[in-house]
């Protein structure tokens, strides 16, 4: 059904204020099918004001919200939505396979009960009640809840949060299945590393607007500086030297190991070699999604420009 | 799309569950009420005249009443407060369910299950103390007592709205045992002090156990009882359901 050029979302200009105070937008953007996008943003840039609107779960004071061409909060876009939101604690009085079949029963397409099951890793837990689950087990129980529909659109806030390292491998894994298998998936995460290596497009929020949006790579090609770290192999030599060298644009130092900043490696390289100074260890550093998401946000105050 | 009446019942089915599970449902619905009735009753004789009837009966009636209150306040409207702070509302919000067709699911469990506690007080009290009531008079205390729970339950949802749930448990007991007392369920109003009859005479909860205590009278619910029951329904459903909105307007 539908073109498989459609923009499954698109954000129009969204706005969202409280009283005078602007906690998001104005937002452009588009989401293909399929593709997995981390949404990332130091607490406060409107994450959680975009997924909200997004789910209709808030109104926009201007600009419009469209998924699958449909305004969200209605009931034919939450048939094909799913998500897993704050944390939740399940009703007491069910069992976990009670609580599934619950969800499933609110859907038209509903998923499997064994493969959501599967998918939460709760395959011995199904006959117990869902309110004596761990916190971890919770979570995945959140998780399996927000597959119920067998949605086209998963929206995660902070999936992985409770989780423990055998749960999250498992439930990224999964998250990469369900994108092969034609579905889009938006999430929020505080774990980098993770958006790095799950997500194939990273938006990155700051001061309610979008100040990133691409690949991971692209995003720390064009936000942070690649570096060259060495050891001074005959002693300390000034930081002026280093200075005076092409492209250096920041100079870090440990005791005797040095590191320079720039955006051409290769030439810093050869002038470094053929510069006098005495080096050993040499190592290129590519930059990190962590270094170029501080620069572009400026979240942590010791990080110096 | 799933149509309504599969969800409404799957909600019913769930809530009916979770229900007839609940460690609080069968201790305060039943066991508490089931006791109270049996002390009552035991102390001062099942068959000791009161307000022309017996004791065994009109206690009963109180009883019944006093159970189906409590588990519109406790089960029902306290629950709902629960629900949101925990998370489980939120995630029901994000189905395709509407808001109004799970509460009406809830209302429903809340009903069927008030159906059923009424068919095991009354046999138990009947079988233990040889009850002698008309098969009529059975039937319509039943049916008042069963409709009559419904303005409770309007009041259950009012306390749902609270936000903070363990001020919605203070404030539910609270008014739950105030509403048995000053209404006359747990000792008839003539033995209480004037000024608490005076206020006591014109609480739904007096109103609706009086309505089952005049049939056992042989007679029926008076027209004041009928306004004060569907006054307190209305006014707690139109706020409730305006406060419902107030929080969608976000």
């Amino acid at each position: 059904m539908g073109n498989h050029n459609e923009n499954l979302i698109v954000l129009d200009r969204l706005e969202k204020k409280y009283g005078a105070v602007r906690a998001l937008g104005p937002v452009t953007a588009e989401w293909r099918r399929g593709e997995i996008t981390a949404l990332l943003g130091p607490n406060g840039a409107g994450k959680s004001t975009l997924v909200s609107l997004l789910l209709g779960l808030r109104r926009p004071t201007g600009g419009r919200a469209a998924v699958f061409g449909m305004e969200p909060d209605t009931r034919a876009f939450r048939d094909r939505v799913g998500a897993m939101l704050q944390e939740s604690k399940p009703a007491d009085g069910l069992t976990v396979k009670e609580v599934l079949e619950f969800f499933r029963s609110l859907y038209s397409r509903p998923m499997p009960l064994a493969r959501l099951l599967a998918a939460a890793g709760l395959e011995k837990e199904a006959g117990k009640a869902a309110s004596s689950l761990s916190g971890g087990q919770r979570r995945r129980l959140s998780f399996a809840v927000s597959l119920a529909g067998d949605p086209d659109l998963l929206v995660l806030d902070e999936p992985t949060v409770a989780m423990d390292v055998e749960s999250r491998e498992r439930f990224w894994d999964m998250i990469k299945a369900l994108a092969a298998a034609g579905k889009t998936v938006l999430l929020t995460t505080h774990y980098l590393e993770e958006a790095d290596a799950v997500a194939d497009r990273i938006v990155v929020l700051s001061g309610g607007r979008i100040v990133s949006d691409g690949t991971a790579a692209a995003l720390k090609s064009s936000a942070a500086l690649k570096s060259i770290l060495f050891e001074e192999a005959g002693g300390r030599a000034p930081d002026e030297r280093y200075a005076l060298l092409p492209g250096v644009v920041r100079i870090e130092r440990e005791a005797n190991r040095v590191r320079l900043y720039t955006d051409d490696t290769d030439r810093l390289l050869h002038a470094l070699l053929s510069g006098g100074i005495a080096v050993r260890g040499i190592e290129v550093r590519e930059p990190t999604l962590e270094e170029a998401f501080r620069r572009l946000t400026n979240a942590e105050g010791g990080e110096q420009a | 799309m799933k149509p309504f009446l599969k969800m409404f019942l799957s909600v019913w089915k769930a809530e009916t569950l979770r229900l007839l599970r609940s460690p609080f449902f069968l201790l305060f619905s039943l066991a508490m009420p089931l006791g109270f009735y049996f002390l009552f009753a035991g102390l001062n004789g099942p068959d000791k005249p009161l307000a022309g009837t017996t004791w065994g009966v009109y206690s009963l009636m109180s009883m019944t009443a006093f159970s189906l209150i409590g588990t519109a306040f406790g089960q029902f409207g306290i629950r709902l407060s629960y629900e949101r702070r925990d998370g489980w509302a939120g995630l029901v919000r994000l189905t395709p369910l509407p808001a109004g067709l799970y509460l009406a699911g809830k209302i429903a469990s809340t009903l069927g299950v008030n159906l059923a506690v009424i068919a095991v007080l009354f046999p138990s009290a009947a079988l233990v103390y040889g009850l002698e009531l008309s098969a009529w008079q059975w039937a319509a205390c039943a049916l008042w007592l069963w409709l009559g729970s419904v303005p409770f339950v309007a009041m259950g949802a009012l306390l749902g709205a609270v936000r903070n749930a363990d001020a919605a448990v203070g404030i539910g007991n609270g008014l739950l045992m105030a509403l048995a007392v000053a209404g006359g369920l747990w000792m008839p109003l003539e033995v209480l002090p004037g000024w608490l009859q005076a206020v006591g005479k014109w609480l739904p909860s007096h109103a609706y156990a009086g309505g089952a205590w005049n049939v056992l009278a042989g007679g029926a619910p008076d027209l004041r009882q009928l306004a004060i029951l569907l006054g307190c329904g209305a006014v707690f459903m139109v706020i409730s359901t305006y406060i419902q909105k107030m929080k969608e307007a976000v």
